[in-house]
């Protein structure tokens, strides 16, 4: 057989095009082995002849997938090839070192200033956003609901209503429309809570456009308008995707957006220090939502950050104590008490009087712990039904913003329906009301739904867990339970941007509130506090859907002002947890699955110790030699979508018929080849056209984050015969492994680490493999019904 | 370090425990000579002769008040039949204060002593009562004396009306309360509106006099649940049942429609992937 990979050192293209190689070094085009390459452009002629029998039985209990062909649209056990991951490895080449060289020590001091100065802009940017959008929320839903009840105080008398109504079903279609349009063709990452693409993110994903400026605007606007178009949402997720946009735009000093570059805080310009500002930019975000500066900082530990470290939990903190502290200031000053600091957060659920609770009482609160992870397990169970359909038959964006629109209608009807239906009325004067709708109450009385459902979620929330005991009829609790559980649900994964803590915590509150008074019927000599229920039942109801203990118990003290609570609230969260991943996974490990997203866990596989890394990596790889000719390497970025490439030495000319694979000597990444050919730091011309060039890391973070595709670059025919020396800007010490490494080795590592790229390698430091994430994160376990298992998850790149 | 500073500490030490005595020893000396001055039922000497009398009609003037109060809890009426008794004990309230006899001031001598602090306790009872009903709000405070204030006189003027009308229309002996409710319509209503432009707040909790309001309420009560004229707002609405129906009815529609007639996209394929294996069962084949 010809050989073709070792055609020396000069290298040039017609000796590449060989075919018919023993080679276990891939080649760039393989005429018969169509299959050795991940990516589609090389194997449109697959074929399945092969199709590997063995791979049907498992051979270590691991459920493989059978080897279907097509997906179909809406499965859980896909991975998308498309999702890159983010470099978090420092690239210890020679201009880095260079870099060091030159800077020292007061460099390092300076640029610890400059993070603690940027947390503090993203703190107050953050909390200065969340102003925005309340204040905004606040006055148009006033004007809106106040001129609703003047319509229906003048129409209910004159057998009109359905004047009223129209009205509200228009003005929410309105108001969604403009805001499902932006979502849908501006910006459609900003669909959503945001909190499973900040998760991706944090762990360390390329999700495309998440932390853009016009992310974070279309995320503001889509928010108020979601809604003040009365959708049964809330505005705490989006913070949180604001906080991580706002992070990551203050600290790189540059807008893509607007291209302009204000040539500050260069230093920051890298995956892994932009990775922490975006952590602590969620975390800021979440305390402005709730007003909890500790919640934001465990919750950015618990759902979002995959790396973590003390001096980050410290920047952290005082990044979402200065976003409470902003935001305060601003909201007491606009509500005329400046100086007061009486308004901590967006949701305030209002001072709680510590609630006495008995050892007795512990079974209840695990009771309302389970009913909230039965409820949690079906609201995400019928999202998840949802959100599939969607995914199948619902792709156009006009169909989107339809669907937008109709749910908003379905809720304005609901909501009317309701008040119109069921005469709950309630004398004025006994609790605050901001808009008493009397429609068929004697005079003097107000309408208690349409109190409920003429103010924002949050008011609504407030209402259940401080009105007392008799303010609410079971029927009318009963009622809104059912309806408002089926329209969040319905409302999350529309095309709007909305989250849905607010519609859980009012859901679960609701019924909280209804048992409370079941269970007054039940003991009619023992007072019962409806609050205590209602804020039990509220936190159940979300913990039971979003999965979350700690941070959500902090965040609800936090918002309520009770330490005393805790004790209540962790059993019931736990409990809720514990129920409902019997049946599913939490909310946004649902999404985050269904698109297919490569994430990786905390923990490894367990009884994995039999798969070995001969197993899991990809195979045959695509090296480059320490001095490369230039026209094989546009040749390969153009061929593959790989993002690392081995630097391997030339083999020796002489062992040319056995040799297979080569030593490593480096790693050298995609973009950092595509900055070296677009400023031509070729050998040839190294005393003409950069001998006065100044090579050093700038040129790289120049381009930083969007580098230039291969394809963009024009190349002159004399440039694809001249060469470059990689050994100077590629990564000479790579993490690796031995091709016995086990599964969960592999994956701590990479974990640990954040690592984009593990080379495994044989006895004698010869690359075998390439470990990529998706190669580990196909290893997926699963947990329900009492059973438990691992499958292998199939990969497509048209996800 | 040298002495110097150690004789600094010693002082500060000294000094802080000076202070911290000084606290119990402030007390004594009062508590000695309240002892001193009074006698009988354990005390050496009486009370100054004045801040005796005062708090004698202090005694008098709050149990007026509350007399008062109780009387007029149903229907509310504490703020205007009252008035005069709060006034008188205001006025006592603040001579008590500011009496000063010999240098011992009445003030310290009945409040803030001990743990029930009985007049002071009292003073706010009744004081908290007449906020929370937000009496000021129905008198004219620009004179010495307090009158009522014109909103709330002319409000007291549409109720009699009101009320003059019901009672005038009403027949007991009958069921029907529809002349009551025809004929006193005009009267009811002004009044409703003139009592809904007394607050700017929706619920009129905030500001209004408690008097008016619970002269608002009970009209109301009477209106709506008594005499039953607020029929009018109970109608069959059919127009907006079709139109919730028809809206309601739109999504399912809609996902229908999507169901079974939008273009079924490609299924995304899958990726073969290149794994170690096949390429060694590849050369095994391609060997054999």
């Amino acid at each position: 057989m010809s050989h073709s990979s070792t055609s020396g050192l000069d290298g040039t293209v017609s000796s590449i095009s060989n075919v018919e190689t023993t080679s276990d070094t891939a080649q760039l085009i393989n005429t018969e082995d169509a299959s050795t390459s991940n990516y589609t452009q090389l194997n449109k002629s697959v074929n399945f002849e092969d199709s590997d029998d063995e791979e049907f039985h498992g051979s270590h209990g691991v459920r493989r997938r059978q080897a279907q062909q097509k997906i179909e649209p809406g499965s859980m056990n896909v991975l998308s090839a498309k999702y890159e991951s983010l470099d978090y490895d420092t690239c210890e080449n020679h201009l880095l070192l260079d870099e060091e060289r030159k800077r020292g020590y007061p460099f390092v001091v300076w640029k610890d200033i400059a993070r603690w100065f940027i947390i503090l802009l993203i703190g107050i940017a953050t909390a200065l956003i969340a102003f925005t959008i309340d204040i905004c929320i606040e006055e148009f839903s006033k004007i809106k609901y106040r001129e609703l009840k003047k319509s229906v105080d003048k129409y209910v008398v004159q057998d009109r209503l359905y004047i009223p109504y129209l009205l509200w079903v228009l003005s929410n279609i309105c108001i969604v429309f403009i805001g499902s349009m932006l979502v849908a063709y501006v910006e459609p990452v900003a669909a959503g809570s945001g909190i499973p693409q900040v998760k991706c993110y944090l762990n360390g994903l390329k999700v495309p456009r998440v932390v853009r400026f016009k992310t974070l605007v279309v995320k503001t606007v889509g928010v108020i308008t979601a809604v003040v178009g009365g959708l049964a949402g809330g505005k705490e997720g989006p913070m949180i995707h604001s906080g991580a946009v706002v992070a990551a735009g203050i600290s790189q000093g540059k807008s893509t957006t607007f291209n302009k570059d204000f040539k500050v805080f260069q230093y920051f310009r890298e995956d892994h220090e932009k990775r922490d500002f975006v952590s602590a930019g969620a975390a800021a975000g979440v305390s402005a939502a709730f007003g909890a500066p500790i919640g934001g900082v465990l919750f950015s530990l618990e759902e979002g950050t995959s790396f973590w470290n003390q001096a980050l939990t410290w920047r952290t903190f005082f990044g979402t104590v200065v976003s409470t502290f902003t935001l305060n200031c601003a909201l007491s000053a606009y509500h005329g008490r400046p100086g007061e600091l009486s308004y901590p957060g967006l949701l305030n659920l209002g001072k709680m009087e510590p609630f006495p609770f008995q050892f007795y009482e512990l079974p209840v609160f695990m009771f309302f712990g389970a009913v909230g992870g039965l409820l949690g397990a079906l609201w995400n169970h019928i999202n998840y039904r949802l959100t599939v359909f969607r995914i199948k038959y619902i792709g156009s964006p006009w169909l989107r913003v339809v669907e937008a629109c109709l749910v908003a209608a379905a809720s304005a009807t609901c909501g009317f329906l309701m008040m119109f239906l069921l005469n709950d009325c309630r004398p004025l004067g006994e609790d605050p009301t901001k808009v008493p709708l009397q429609l068929f109450c004697a005079d003097g009385e107000y309408n208690a739904l349409a109190a409920i459902w003429f103010q924002t979620p949050e008011a609504s929330v407030r209402s259940f867990l401080h009105d007392p005991i008799g303010s609410y009829k079971p029927w009318s609790l009963l009622a809104f339970v059912i309806s408002y559980f089926l329209l969040s649900s319905w409302t999350f994964g529309l095309s709007v941007s909305s989250g849905l803590f607010i519609p859980n915590l009012l859901t679960g509150a609701a019924w909280g509130r209804l048992l409370a008074i079941m269970i007054q019927y039940m003991l009619p000599s023992n007072t019962i506090n409806p609050a205590k229920y209602a804020l039990v039942g509220a936190a159940a109801q979300l913990g039971g859907v979003v999965r979350m203990t700690i941070s959500l118990t902090v965040i609800i003290i936090e918002t309520t002002g009770q330490i005393s609570n805790a004790l209540p609230i962790i059993i019931t969260l736990v409990v809720a947890k514990w129920v409902g991943d019997f049946f599913n996974e939490g909310i946004y490990d649902i999404h985050i699955q269904l698109a297919a997203v490569p994430l990786l866990p905390w923990e490894p596989p367990p009884l994995a110790h039999n798969i070995y890394a001969s197993e899991v990596m990809s195979h045959p790889v695509f090296t480059l030699r320490t001095v490369e000719n230039v026209g094989h390497i546009v040749e390969l970025l153009k061929l593959v979508s790989y993002n690392g490439f081995p630097v391997v030495d030339p083999p020796l000319a002489d062992d040319v018929e056995v040799t297979t694979y080569k030593r490593l000597r480096g790693l050298i990444l995609r973009s950092q080849l595509i900055v070296l050919i677009q400023n031509k730091i070729y050998n040839e011309n190294a005393n003409t056209t950069w001998s006065n060039f100044n090579v050093d890391m700038n040129m790289f973070r120049k381009e930083y984050p969007r580098f230039p595709s291969i394809d963009e670059l024009n190349l002159a025919d004399w440039e694809k015969t001249c060469t470059i020396d990689l050994r100077p800007f590629m990564n000479p010490s790579p993490y690796t492994l031995p091709h016995r490494a086990s599964l969960p080795r592999m994956f701590r590592l990479f974990r640990a680490l954040g690592l984009r790229h593990l080379p495994i390698v044989n006895d004698v430091n010869e690359v075998v493999g390439m470990v990529t994430r998706k190669d580990i994160a196909r290893y997926r376990v699963w947990r329900h019904r009492g059973h438990m298992g691992m499958e292998e998850l199939i990969l497509s790149s048209e996800i | 370090m040298d002495i110097n500073s150690y004789h600094v500490f010693f002082f500060l030490f000294l000094h802080s425990l000076t202070i911290l005595k000084a606290d119990t020893s402030i007390r004594e000396p009062i508590n000695l000579e309240l002892l001193l001055a009074r006698t009988g039922e354990g005390y050496l000497t009486s009370f100054p002769e004045e801040c005796s009398t005062i708090l004698n009609r202090f005694a008098d003037a709050s149990s007026n008040f509350t007399k008062c109060s109780i009387l007029h809890a149903r229907p509310i009426r504490i703020c205007s039949r009252c008035i005069e008794q709060y006034m008188q004990f205001k006025t006592i309230y603040d001579e008590l204060l500011t009496t000063i006899v010999n240098g011992t001031s009445c003030k310290s001598i009945f409040i803030s002593h001990d743990r029930l602090d009985a007049v002071l306790e009292y003073h706010d009872n009744i004081l908290s009562i007449w906020d929370k009903g937000h009496c000021n709000t129905c008198f004219n405070w620009s004179d010495k004396v307090p009158v009522l204030s014109n909103e709330t006189k002319l409000f007291n003027e549409k109720f009699n009306e009101t009320m003059a009308c019901i009672m005038k229309y009403i027949d007991p002996s009958t069921n029907d309360t529809q002349p009551v409710c025809e004929n006193c319509m005009q009267s009811y209503i002004q009044l409703d509106n003139y009592y809904k432009t007394l607050s700017d707040d929706a619920i009129g909790v905030d500001s209004i006099c408690m008097d008016v309001v619970d002269s608002m309420n009970a009209t109301r009560s009477i209106w709506s649940k008594t005499l039953n004229c607020c029929k009018i707002r109970r109608t069959p609405e059919i127009i907006f049942l079709c139109c919730t129906g028809i809206i309601s009815a739109l999504p399912i529609f809609y996902y229908l429609v999507l169901r079974y007639f939008s273009p079924m996209r490609d299924l995304p394929n899958v990726l073969k992937q290149s794994r170690f294996k096949q390429t060694i069962l590849r050369s095994l084949g391609r060997t054999n």
